[in-house]
């Protein structure tokens, strides 16, 4: 009784790894496509205001703030050989795909989401694609793209914001801190600035004339400089301008947007 | 009578030309004051002095000497005299003069390392030159190659010059590196690259028809910078 039980569960097991092997035939075409993506999730501890560093061959970049003292890196790898190792250091966290990968060839898309605590720096740096940083109250923002990528900075709070494409628009969403220093540029692409109403900064802003566009912030005091035809540039104060605003444009324009 | 009168008089006294008079009169003053009557007794050592020795003094130690220093005093203060009036070509004349006719004296060694200086100077003003012509007629964009004829400031010329040499040289990295890039690498710089150019270009322009615009100036400096981060930033990939 028992050895035939034995066989017969025997045999429903040997059925049951023919059909599993069935399976597995039948997907095989398809399973080239899910493998050839890599995975990487970690977390890292940090404190209130942790600073992370990025520098990226090609792909996007999101990062947002969460309300964690860590620092959460997900990342997609298009191609299996990209690899990258982040690096805890005294006042954040490094993470260098540019040399990590030095060597190694075409590495493809490396696509990174980062979550951070709200009062974080952070420095992005990519060959290509588009970075999008949400609110962000840090010290600095940096966001910096080579070639082309589109860089979105939405509820930004920080003393210190850079954004500069090549090719791509940029869009700012956020507050001039007292006394901070903002610039943009952007070589063909819209640059779009939208703060608050009563915001204050000295602006030199140079674009293609009759691109550059500052609607409720214009006033008499603006200077505009320049004798040629095709680029115009402003300097003038807003307010008691206790902020520096620089923005460059060369074939696209300027808007400032009332929030 | 008075000092002065009597320091007028006390040379004649000691000579005996006095009148009897004034001798009475200035032995009374003598016998009265005591600073006359001293200054009487100094010029009366120094006429003794005189009689005795009648003209034999003892020589000064050195005599050669200090008439030599002597001389060349009187032979500086002459020459400054002249200088300050302006006489200054005479003396150039005269030092060109001494320059040529001066023999040099020169060892092998000193010789080769004076030719091998002279050589290597020519050679260093001669290419610095030729780099200054070529860069005021060079072009500034190294892939569009379009000529900068209407910037005519020496101080736009050399600074684009020093930039078209950066670029010049992250262009060949770049060159050399590419090859390992994917297509869509290499479309993407291109097209970036071709951007930025547009952008130098047209502000090369507008600089060209207004030389003085301070914005188009501004432009161009930016557009070329950008061009040089985008080289270098893509040269390591």
């Amino acid at each position: 009784m028992h050895t035939r039980s034995l066989l017969a569960r025997l045999t429903f097991s040997r059925a049951h790894l023919l059909s599993v092997l069935a399976v597995f035939a039948l997907l095989a075409p398809f399973s080239g496509l899910t493998y050839a993506q890599k995975h990487l999730s970690k977390r890292y501890p940090a404190g209130k205001r942790v600073r992370v560093e990025l520098k990226n061959i090609s792909g996007t970049i999101i990062v947002e703030s969460w309300n964690r003292d860590e620092v959460k890196v997900s990342a997609t790898m298009e191609s299996p050989t990209a690899n990258f190792s982040p690096r805890l250091v005294d006042d954040g966290l490094v993470i260098d795909v540019m040399g990590d990968n030095r060597g190694r060839g075409d590495v493809g898309d490396v696509n990174f989401k980062i979550q951070v605590p709200v009062n974080s720096s952070v420095d992005l740096e990519t060959k290509r694609g588009d970075i999008r940083v949400a609110n962000i109250r840090g010290g600095l923002v940096r966001a910096h793209v080579s070639s082309e990528g589109d860089i979105e900075l939405t509820g930004i709070s920080a003393s210190q914001v850079f954004a500069q494409n090549t090719i791509g628009n940029i869009f700012f969403d956020g507050e001039f801190s007292r006394g901070g220093t903002y610039q943009f540029q952007s070589t063909k692409g819209d640059i779009s600035i939208r703060i608050p109403s009563d915001s204050a900064f000295r602006l030199v802003a140079a674009a293609p004339t009759k691109r550059i566009e500052l609607g409720q912030f214009w006033n008499s005091n603006f200077k505009t400089v320049g004798e040629g035809q095709k680029y115009g540039k402003f300097v003038g104060d807003v307010g008691d301008g206790r902020s520096s605003v620089m923005v460059t444009n060369f074939q696209g324009s300027i808007t400032f947007i009332r929030r | 009578m008075k000092c002065e009168k009597c320091e007028e008089l006390v040379g004649e006294l000691l000579d005996g030309t006095l009148s009897g008079e004034d001798t009475s009169t200035l032995n009374m003053h003598l016998e009265q004051c005591l600073d006359c009557s001293d200054v009487r007794n100094d010029l009366q050592s120094i006429v003794s002095f005189c009689q005795t020795q009648r003209g034999q003094y003892s020589a000064p130690p050195n005599e050669k000497a200090l008439w030599l220093r002597i001389r060349n005093i009187i032979e500086s203060e002459s020459q400054a005299l002249v200088g300050s009036v302006g006489q200054t070509r005479p003396r150039s004349k005269s030092l060109w003069a001494d320059w040529m006719s001066r023999s040099w004296e020169l060892s092998i060694p000193q010789l080769a390392a004076s030719v091998a200086a002279i050589v290597l100077i020519a050679s260093l003003a001669t290419t610095v030159g030729l780099r200054r012509w070529e860069g005021s007629v060079g072009s500034v964009s190294s892939s569009s190659a379009s000529p900068a004829p209407g910037v005519t400031g020496a101080k736009h010329r050399d600074r684009m010059w020093r930039q078209q040499q950066s670029i010049s040289y992250w262009n060949q990295r770049v060159e050399t590196n590419k090859a390992r890039w994917n297509q869509e690498m290499r479309d993407t710089f291109d097209r970036n690259l071709q951007v930025i150019d547009q952008a130098v270009t047209d502000s090369l322009n507008e600089l060209n028809q207004h030389p003085e615009d301070e914005v188009s100036e501004e432009m161009l400096n930016a557009a070329l910078n950008e061009k040089l981060a985008l080289l270098r930033e893509f040269s390591d990939l």
